[in-house]
């Protein structure tokens, strides 16, 4: 009888943490990378991507003052005004990236937006985030653009 | 408790049972729920501490360098926690013990995913988290960095919940057993109270109290057994009754018939006397024929009065007449009476006195002596002596003895040992009359054979207050 109560105590207590084999845990993590990549324009006035060999991803934000100052010695061309202060607060939540621009809307062309959206996509996408991500440009003087959300048209939320 | 003890009684059987199957219950429902909850706190626990490692290594990837220096291995190291191992080809930073199972490295390497383990270490619980890091191309395509994370995480805290969900599911199960004791008793007492009754019933019927009966409570099998067993009871009342009615009519039937011929016996008696006296001027035949009819006359008359005796027995109406008595002198007269003192020897004290009814003491020698006689073989012996209080009265003859399967019999009313010996001069009822005589005074009678052959018949008759 003693016993019985003992198997059923040691039942119940022992029924706590057992080693397990190996299972399953998820998507890895992500976000390393040799560059940055950004967004110009080529000769025939398309989008195109080239790869910034910083070593590291870096933010949003770094990401985008490298494109505000141009795409250095090449045979691309980008479509936005130069600044004097090429720095760009971003502002992420769930649904949308808001990025306050150091521009006025007419210092960019609609391809100079979506330099500034692909780019800013670009990094949230290497940092693990989802495509579906929309991009909010806003600029320094009160526009209609300003409240437009964006998506890049050589990232595709389906592919 | 040596495992030998078994519950005997039906209340404790189902006090026991009762408790058994309750705590049990109780036992395997808080023990199933406190699997499947520990289960779940082990799956969430787990979930939650992949989910803040892949926060942790999300949150640093972007800023480390690559191709990674030593310096961003430590980096990712650090911001991972301790016991933590981050490793890159040649390159690799290690905090704490390495805990890292081979399977779980090469899970990490073949799949190309977060992979978790459960393991003990230390007596203590760790969940192992190995993962690789990836590299995100802008079209979302993912290729491995070829750096790897691995963190040990410790679960003492999952598992103290776990012990303590554990602990109150055995405190559950512990609390249910006095309520299922106190059900049980309840739960015995209402099946016990009409076994009881019943029982109680039994006993009385047993003990002759024919209008016992039980009250049937409720509508259960219990209630019917007490339906039934009041049924029983009747109809033994109803049989006994009719039994005992066609019992006295019997008895009475016997008086009224025996005393019906008594009248006409006396008649008949006178004739057959009248008869004797002139029957030596007859002639031979006729003489023979009459001699028959006296002898046959005489017999019919001392069968009557034995039934006659018989009858008052059975009425009850049979009364002593307790006298001073001297037994050795009553025999003596007895068998001087019956002129059978030269066939029979006695052996009397020369006073022996005691207080009984001397005309039945005088019926039971006279039918004992007069049974030796017939039926067994002389010598014929009477001896009489005091044995404690008590008379006893012992008659022997030397004849074959009674057979054993006459000897239960032998007191029996109108039995006969040889069924072929029927037309003996006894009434068949000497026997009989002589025990109910003896049980009158409050004795008995007991027929044995002797060991050297013959039968005795020892009476033992109470020898009363003396003088």
């Amino acid at each position: 009888m003693k016993r019985a109560w003992l198997a059923v105590v040691l039942l119940l207590v022992g029924c706590g943490v057992r080693p397990s084999g190996v299972v399953d845990g998820g998507d890895p993590p992500t976000g390393v990378a040799p560059g940055v990549t950004l967004y110009f324009v080529n000769a025939r006035g398309e989008l195109e991507p080239q790869l910034r060999e910083t070593s590291r991803l870096g933010s949003i934000s770094e990401a985008l003052s490298l494109l505000l100052t141009g795409p250095g010695t090449s045979s691309l061309h980008s479509e936005i005004a130069d600044t004097p202060a090429p720095r760009v607060t971003v502002v992420t939540s769930s649904q949308v990236i808001r990025l306050v621009l150091p521009l006025t809307v007419q210092e960019v062309t609609p391809l100079g937006i979506d330099q500034i959206v692909c780019t800013a996509l670009g990094v949230h996408v290497q940092s693990g985030g989802a495509r579906t991500m929309k991009v909010q440009a806003r600029f320094t003087q009160p526009a209609a653009e300003s409240d437009v959300e964006r998506t890049c048209p050589l990232i595709t939320t389906g592919g | 408790m040596t495992g030998r003890w078994r519950p005997r009684g039906l209340r404790s059987r189902l006090v026991v049972a009762f408790v058994l199957v309750t705590v049990s219950g109780a036992g395997a429902a808080a023990w199933s729920s406190a699997g499947s909850a520990s289960a779940a706190l082990v799956t969430s626990g787990e979930q939650r501490l992949a989910e803040t490692v892949t926060g942790q290594i999300a949150a640093v990837a972007p800023g480390l360098t690559y191709p990674p220096d030593q310096d961003a291995v430590e980096r990712l190291r650090v911001a991972v926690g301790p016991d933590t191992v981050v490793t890159y080809r040649d390159l690799a930073s290690a905090d704490g013990p390495d805990r890292t199972t081979a399977e779980l490295r090469a899970a990490v390497r073949t799949g190309q995913r977060l992979v978790t383990q459960r393991i003990t270490a230390d007596g203590t619980a760790w969940l192992l988290v190995g993962t690789p890091v990836m590299i995100t191309a802008v079209d979302g395509t993912r290729t491995p960095s070829g750096i790897e994370v691995y963190t040990a995480r410790d679960l003492t805290s999952v598992e103290q919940q776990i012990d303590g969900m554990a602990r109150a599911a055995a405190l559950t199960a512990g609390l249910a057993l006095p309520l299922a004791v106190l059900l049980a008793l309840l739960a015995a007492a209402s099946v016990l109270r009409p076994v009881r009754d019943l029982r109680d019933t039994a006993r009385r019927l047993a003990a002759g109290d024919m209008a016992a009966r039980s009250q049937p409570q409720g509508v259960d099998e219990l209630a019917d057994l007490t339906v039934t067993v009041n049924e029983m009871a009747e109809s033994v009342q109803a049989s006994m009754a009719a039994m005992q009615r066609m019992q006295v009519d019997a008895r009475r039937f016997v008086a009224d018939v025996s005393h019906e011929l008594r009248t006409p016996l006396s008649t008949l008696t006178a004739v057959v006397e009248v008869l004797g006296m002139s029957a030596d001027g007859m002639q031979a035949d006729a003489r023979e024929s009459a001699e028959l009819a006296i002898v046959e006359t005489q017999r019919l008359v001392r069968l009557v009065e034995d039934l006659m005796e018989v009858s008052r027995f059975d009425a009850g109406t049979a009364a002593l007449r307790i006298e001073d008595v001297d037994v050795a002198v009553a025999v003596r007269d007895c068998l001087r009476a019956r002129r059978w003192l030269d066939q029979v020897d006695v052996d009397t004290p020369a006073a022996l006195r005691a207080r009984l009814d001397r005309r039945r003491l005088d019926v039971v020698v006279a039918n004992l002596v007069g049974n030796a006689l017939r039926h067994g073989a002389p010598p014929v012996r009477v001896a009489v002596q005091a044995v404690g209080g008590q008379v006893s009265i012992e008659v022997t003859d030397s004849g074959p003895g009674l057979p054993d399967h006459v000897l239960p019999h032998v007191f029996d009313r109108f039995y006969k040992a040889d069924a072929a010996r029927t037309r003996t001069p006894g009434s068949g009822l000497g026997l009989a009359i002589a025990q109910e005589n003896a049980k009158l005074h409050g004795g008995g009678i007991t027929a044995t054979n002797r060991s050297g052959g013959g039968a005795r018949f020892v009476v033992r008759l109470p020898a009363g207050e003396r003088g």
